[in-house]
């Protein structure tokens, strides 16, 4: 077979399964096309939380029942016996002025 | 030039279940912000391998990618292990680390895992 002849089959094949035609092997960079997102798989590697207690509690508080979240209680209890003890979070300075002052008294 | 927060990437709400820690949420982050930018990152990479493109062009596109946020980058991507947060020795196919592994497969937590014995 001739050159011209296979360079013909060689077009319509392109044409058929849409591939890319280059006779002349030029670097077009169609490999980069080619290649398939890799995202998706990447970001499924870590488990998802579909449904968290807060959904829960917004689901049925308004049908009037009561929940009751240990963690979120345990967590304040917490937070009331270090503000007790003195040792609770510092107050959010909310002015320039303040944390300035803030930081003199040191 | 500063460099760009990080926080940038930080979700509004983390809806992560399982085993959490700050080197865990922050590999999470980085494949989030990897799907988000993954098109934009090919169509660059596109644009530097056509050498039908003029010089330009590419040069400008080469600039552009390596100025997008390390983050971006799924060189920054790191497997961990999701039941206790280890890069180290984790096994693809289960997603855990080795010695994660021997302790669910001794429990039996692993379907059709059961210790050799010959």
């Amino acid at each position: 077979m001739s050159q011209g002849r296979l360079l013909d089959l060689v077009k319509s094949q392109c044409r058929i399964f849409s591939l890319n035609f280059n006779p002349q092997r030029l670097r077009l960079g169609n490999k980069i096309l080619r290649q398939r997102l890799r995202g998706p798989a990447l970001a499924a590697w870590y488990p998802k939380q579909e449904v968290s207690f807060r959904d829960l509690q917004n689901t049925y508080k308004p049908l009037g029942l009561t929940t009751f979240d240990e963690a979120e209680d345990d967590r304040e209890e917490a937070i009331q016996i270090a503000k007790l003890r003195g040792k609770g979070r510092p107050k959010k300075k909310r002015t320039a002025a303040e944390s300035r002052s803030a930081k003199k008294k040191k | 030039m500063s460099k760009p927060a990080a926080s940038l990437f930080h979700p509004k709400r983390l809806n992560l279940s399982g085993f959490i820690n700050t080197r865990l949420i922050r590999d999470h982050n980085k494949r989030m912000a990897f799907e988000q930018t993954e098109p934009e990152r090919q169509a660059l990479r596109y644009m530097i391998r056509n050498t039908s493109l003029p010089g330009r062009t590419r040069a400008q596109a080469q600039l552009q990618l390596s100025q997008m946020h390390a983050y971006t980058r799924p060189t920054q991507i790191k497997n961990r292990c999701v039941a206790s947060g280890t890069a180290r020795s984790v096994f693809r196919d289960f997603r855990i680390n080795r010695y994660q592994f021997r302790l669910q497969a001794l429990s039996g937590e692993l379907p059709g895992v059961k210790k050799a014995s010959w």
